[in-house]
Order: C-alpha cells, then sequence, then structure tokens
C-alpha cells in the first residue's frame, strides 16, 4: 500500500513537471506549422549533411524546452521535410543545448565549468554522429511511425502544387528527383493511401504553403493544432510517467547507485539512473548536483548527457516518431558513445 | 501499436453526420479538468508533496495554458453551434497517434479525475531505505560551497546539519553542542535496539528526485523506540558514538515531542 501510494505521488510528480514543458512544446510545434514557411526554413538548412546535423541541434537555441517538449518539434520538422540529418540533430542535441538547459546547468556546476562545456559538447559529438548514421539510410520511412510517414514526403520547394486536394493523388515524378527529400514512393501506391484526399486543414495547409489563412483562422488552427498534439502526447506521457514511476518503486534507488562507483561501474549507474529517473533537462542538473560528490565527474556527464536523449519516460515520446527499431538503435548508439566519452573523461580528464 | 488500421477507419466516418462535435467537447472538457486539477494540488498545498518551490511556476504556466486552451475549445464548440456554416466544427481528428483518439482522451480524462480526488503522500520511512538512508551521513548530496550556515547549532534543521558534517565529518568536534530538529522515525536494522533515525527527505526539483537524510538518536537504554513514520521533534545534545563501525554524530539525552505531520514535510 505504501509503495503503491509512493508510485502515484511519484507519477504525479513527473506529470505535473513535465506537462508544462509538454505543453510549450505543442505550442512551438503548432506555431511552426502555422507561422513558419518550411520552403523558407529548408532553403536555409544546409545541404552538407555534416553541417545540417549540427544545424539540428542548433536549432535548439530556438526551442528552449525539454525532451517533452522537444519531440513534438522533431516531429513537426520531420512532416514539414526537414533532412533527416537535422531532425534527427535535433531531436537528441536540442533538450541539452538550449539556453533554459545550459543556464541552469551553469547555476548548478558553476565551480565545474568543464562539466557545463563538456556536456553541450558531447551531446553535440553524440547527437552529430547519431544524425549522420542515420542519414546513410536513404529512406528512413521504415524507420518511422507509419501514420508519420503519410504526412512526409510530398512538398517540395520546386514543385508546384494543385490546390485542389483531389489532383495530389496525380503528383508523381516531379517529387521524386528533388535532391532535398528521400521520398516520394509512397505517391506510387494504389491511390486509396494517398492522404491528401481528406487531409486535415492544417495538413493541406502545409503542403499548400502560398494559400496561408489569414491571421484569426490560422489562430484558430494554432488552437485545433494545439489541443491535438497535446491529447496525443499527453496520453503518451502518461503512460511514459506510469512506467517510469513503476520502476522507481520496483527497483530501489540504492540497487542502481550500489553498482558501484568506480570509474567504469559510477558511470553506468548514472546512466541507468537516468533511464530510470526520466527527470526533465532542465532541471536534472541540480539532482545530478546531488551526487556531485559521490560520482565521478565522467559519470555525472553521462547522466545530463543520456538522460535528456533517452529515459523511461521520453521512450514513449519517441515512439510516436520512430518504430520500435529505430529506437533501439538510438538508444544502443547513444548508450555506448556516451559510456565511451565519459570514460575518457574520467580516466584522462580528470 | 496497430493503431493506423483502426484510425483509417474513424477517417471514413464522416464528422458531420453528428450535430454535436463530442471528441471536441471533450477534449476542451478534459483541459479544464486537468486544469482544475492542478489547481487543486496548488490551492491545497499538496503541490509542494510533488514539485520543489522553485519550480511551482511550471504548475502555474501549465494551468494557464490548459484553462485558455480549454476555454478556446468550448468556445469554438460553441461557436460551430451557433453558426455551423460559417466556423465549421473544430477539428478534432488527426491521425499522426501512436494511441488511438478515445484510449489518448480516456487516459487524459481518468488521470485528470484521479488526480482530483487522490491527495498525494508524503514519502515515509520505508522509501527512506529504498532510497538509501543508512549511508546518507557520511556523503554530501549538496555542494557545501552552496549554503550558509544558520547562527546557533539548534536552529540547525536536520538538512543544515548533514550538510554541516559533510564540510566538517568529525563528531567530536560538536559535542556538547545543542540540537533541535524535527523529522520522521525511521529504524535501521543494523543498529542496536535504542537507536533510531531522525529523517528527512530533501527535494532538488520533484519528488522523484527526493532523497533521505538523517541523524541518529541514542535513547536510554530500556526505553522503547518511537514507531517509524512518526513525526517528531528531538531536542538533545550531540555525542560520538560507533553505529554501523563508524563514529558518528549521535542526539544524545533526547527529550521527544510527538508533533503533527507538516503540511511541507520535505527540506530543500
Amino acid at each position: 500500500m505504501v509503495q503503491l501510494n509512493n508510485g502515484i505521488t511519484l507519477f504525479f510528480s513527473l506529470l505535473v513537471e513535465a506537462m508544462p514543458f509538454l505543453l510549450l512544446g505543442v505550442m512551438f510545434s503548432s506555431i511552426l506549422l502555422l507561422f513558419v514557411d518550411e520552403q523558407k526554413l529548408l532553403t536555409i538548412m544546409p545541404k552538407n549533411v555534416m553541417l545540417a546535423a549540427l544545424a539540428g541541434g542548433l536549432i535548439g537555441f530556438l526551442f528552449p524546452v525539454c525532451e517533452c517538449g522537444n519531440i513534438p518539434v522533431a516531429r513537426r520538422l520531420l512532416m514539414k521535410g526537414a533532412p533527416t540529418a537535422v531532425a534527427i540533430g535535433f531531436l537528441l542535441a536540442a533538450p541539452t543545448v538550449n539556453p533554459i538547459v545550459f543556464w541552469a546547468t551553469w547555476i548548478a556546476f558553476r565551480d565545474q565549468p568543464e562539466i557545463v562545456f563538456l556536456r553541450v559538447a558531447f551531446t553535440l559529438i553524440v547527437a552529430m554522429s547519431i544524425a549522420l548514421i542515420f542519414s546513410t539510410q536513404a529512406d528512413m520511412r521504415p524507420f518511422l511511425q507509419d501514420n508519420l510517414t503519410q504526412f512526409m514526403g510530398e512538398p517540395q520547394p520546386s514543385t508546384s502544387r494543385p490546390s485542389s486536394p483531389n489532383g495530389s493523388a496525380s503528383i508523381s515524378a516531379e517529387s521524386e528527383i528533388s535532391p532535398l527529400l528521400q521520398s516520394g514512393t509512397f505517391l506510387m501506391q494504389s491511390p486509396g493511401q494517398v492522404l491528401q484526399l481528406d487531409a486535415p486543414p492544417t495538413q493541406v495547409l502545409a503542403q499548400v504553403p502560398t494559400a496561408l489563412p489569414p491571421l484569426p483562422s490560422r489562430l484558430r488552427m494554432m488552437l485545433d493544432n494545439m489541443v491535438l498534439e497535446m491529447r496525443e502526447l499527453g496520453a503518451v506521457l502518461i503512460l511514459g510517467s506510469a512506467i517510469a514511476a513503476f520502476v522507481q518503486v520496483a527497483i530501489p534507488r540504492e540497487t542502481i547507485l550500489g553498482l558501484g562507483q568506480g570509474p567504469v561501474t559510477s558511470i553506468l549507474a548514472m546512466m541507468a539512473l537516468a533511464c530510470v529517473v526520466s527527470i526533465c533537462s532542465t532541471v536534472d542538473s541540480f539532482f545530478a548536483l546531488s551526487f556531485a560528490s559521490v560520482f565521478t565527474s565522467g559519470s555525472l556527464l553521462a547522466f545530463l548527457v543520456f538522460g535528456p536523449m533517452v529515459d523511461l519516460k521520453n521512450v514513449s515520446l519517441l515512439l510516436t516518431v520512430f518504430k520500435g527499431r529505430a529506437i533501439v538503435y538510438l538508444f544502443l548508439l547513444a548508450a555506448q558513445m556516451i559510456f565511451l566519452l565519459a570514460l575518457m573523461m574520467n580516466l584522462y580528464g580528470g | 501499436m496497430t493503431a493506423p488500421v483502426e484510425l483509417r477507419r474513424g477517417r471514413s466516418r464522416s464528422p458531420k453526420t453528428s450535430h454535436l462535435p463530442w471528441q471536441a467537447i471533450l477534449d476542451g472538457v478534459m483541459l479544464l479538468l486537468w486544469a482544475a486539477m492542478l489547481g487543486r494540488f496548488i490551492v491545497t498545498g499538496q503541490l509542494y508533496l510533488l514539485l520543489h518551490p522553485d519550480y511551482a511556476w511550471l504548475a502555474y504556466l501549465a494551468l494557464v495554458l490548459m484553462t485558455l486552451m480549454g476555454l478556446g475549445r468550448l468556445w469554438q464548440v460553441w461557436q460551430s453551434t451557433k453558426s455551423p456554416r460559417r466556423q465549421g466544427a473544430p477539428r478534432s481528428q488527426e491521425h499522426i497517434a501512436l494511441l488511438p483518439r478515445q484510449i489518448s482522451s480516456a487516459l487524459l480524462l481518468a488521470v485528470a479525475m484521479f488526480g482530483l480526488l487522490y491527495s498525494p503522500r508524503p514519502f515515509t520511512s520505508e522509501t527512506a531505505f529504498q532510497r538509501g538512508i543508512t549511508d546518507v551521513l557520511g556523503q554530501t548530496r549538496s555542494r557545501p560551497e552552496r549554503f550558509v550556515l544558520s547562527g546557533a547549532p539548534e536552529d540547525r534543521t536536520i538538512v543544515d546539519w548533514v550538510r554541516t558534517l559533510n564540510v566538517y565529518p568529525e563528531p567530536d568536534a560538536y559535542t556538547g553542542q545543542a540540537i533541535q530538529v524535527s523529522g520522521f522515525v525511521t529504524h535501521i536494522p543494523t543498529w542496536p535496539e535504542n537507536f533510531f533515525m531522525i529523517s528527512r527527505f530533501v527535494l532538488t526539483c520533484c519528488a522523484a528526485d527526493a532523497y533521505p537524510v538523517g541523524l541518529p538518536v541514542s535513547l536510554p537504554v530500556g526505553t522503547p523506540r518511537p514507531q517509524p513514520d512518526t513525526w517528531l521533534e528531538v531536542s538533545g545534545s550531540a555525542t560520538t558514538e560507533t553505529l554501523d563501525n563508524k563514529r558518528q554524530l549521535v542526539i544524545g539525552s533526547p527529550a521527544l515531542t510527538e508533533i503533527p505531520e507538516p503540511r511541507n514535510p520535505y527540506e530543500y
């Protein structure tokens, strides 16, 4: 009974902490949908994959929210046709590389500035590497959730789109030759699967940017979109928080911390802790601070870099973008790289 | 996870057949219920069981955003029923969802209603164990540079004492100083019968990261220990004892006063 009460209290605690960030993210995502012209966005994106990954990581400076808030934005970026490298770079780096998180980390670790800067550096390194690895995959769609891929791929800067939704079924060869997107194939499927036929207004809008409606209706659509995303991601966040709360109650924290405090084991312990505790990147540095004297700097860094990328709470949110397989790849790649970087820090940095 | 199939079926159903946009009404009600839940946590002070006061503004922000969104949604519904042709029903279906929207709505509604009824409970001594109270005394979990000692020893809280000990751990240095602290009782199984721990949870941002701190209390031999989780005010003087093969500062010759559980049981 005590356990149950603790679990529920933890659950609400995680929700109350994460929901505001999710709301902010949903708001940013809706603004991106209705007030940002994706053609302009795509033209300013660097063509070079390396630079695109970096650019994706640095977009975080415009969206100062944690991982719960970034997932709706990353999803929107993908739907708007941003290159894979940009979207992945953003998804992994933005929760850490943004002014609020930087400021919070600075406040917490003022007297260990190397942690603050290495947090940003390691995050960028890992995010860019994973973005590069994923962008070697020419067609991302097998990795993405079906219902997301249905909205991707079609918008092209150079393609003239028919304004009538019925006509979009016939867009074909032109959209396949664009260098920007690895796309277009789904249009070759049977006409029944072409989504523009009855897409909701904002989706049609996203594909016909020349027909931007007046401000009041845009605001109305923004509200529509916020409510929709909030409903969907909020429910997913609830599931994620429930799982995180359950695991925290089921596995005593002592067990995790007891894994060890050596140069190697401390990193594993802190990464496991980051995954289980699932607190948002905007506040996790204060939590890490409470372990500062017990654990090695490398393990603290591992906690600060790994937590925002993958944790129990946001795996469920990531599932709204990626298929399970892709998340496993993400998780393994991130875990390995962060482990190695943190180990280097422990062995040579300190 | 087979949502897409489910969803495509949902899509083919025309929304025009129903007069009232039920989904939109449900969304509005759901958002307002969430706002009400947050409002209840804030008004009853239970928010402090969940969040560090420094981050309470997050809950305020969510409360405002959700209220606005909920009201906006219901206003849209109102507009669309008044003049359906001009506005059109509020759009409430999009099909990029991981979960079918019925399940999403149901989950969100259920959690909001549960949150309106449920009172979060502060953590107890059992959790203190789980989170490793036993070895807390020896280690610091906050940077000593960041805190300023309050003057008189008897004004220090448990956390202040633990931090002080982190800066200068030699227990003999404090012998004879007056200690007056309040907290809940935790029994440590490896300790002798006449010792217990007077403890508190410390929050850094939310309940998910609460960690316990405590000071050992030594009772005269033969005195029964208070029940775990009893809230006590303990006043005594600092002595040194060896517990778990470690010399520790212990509150000796204590006077115990039972106190009601504080409204905000955490320290920061």
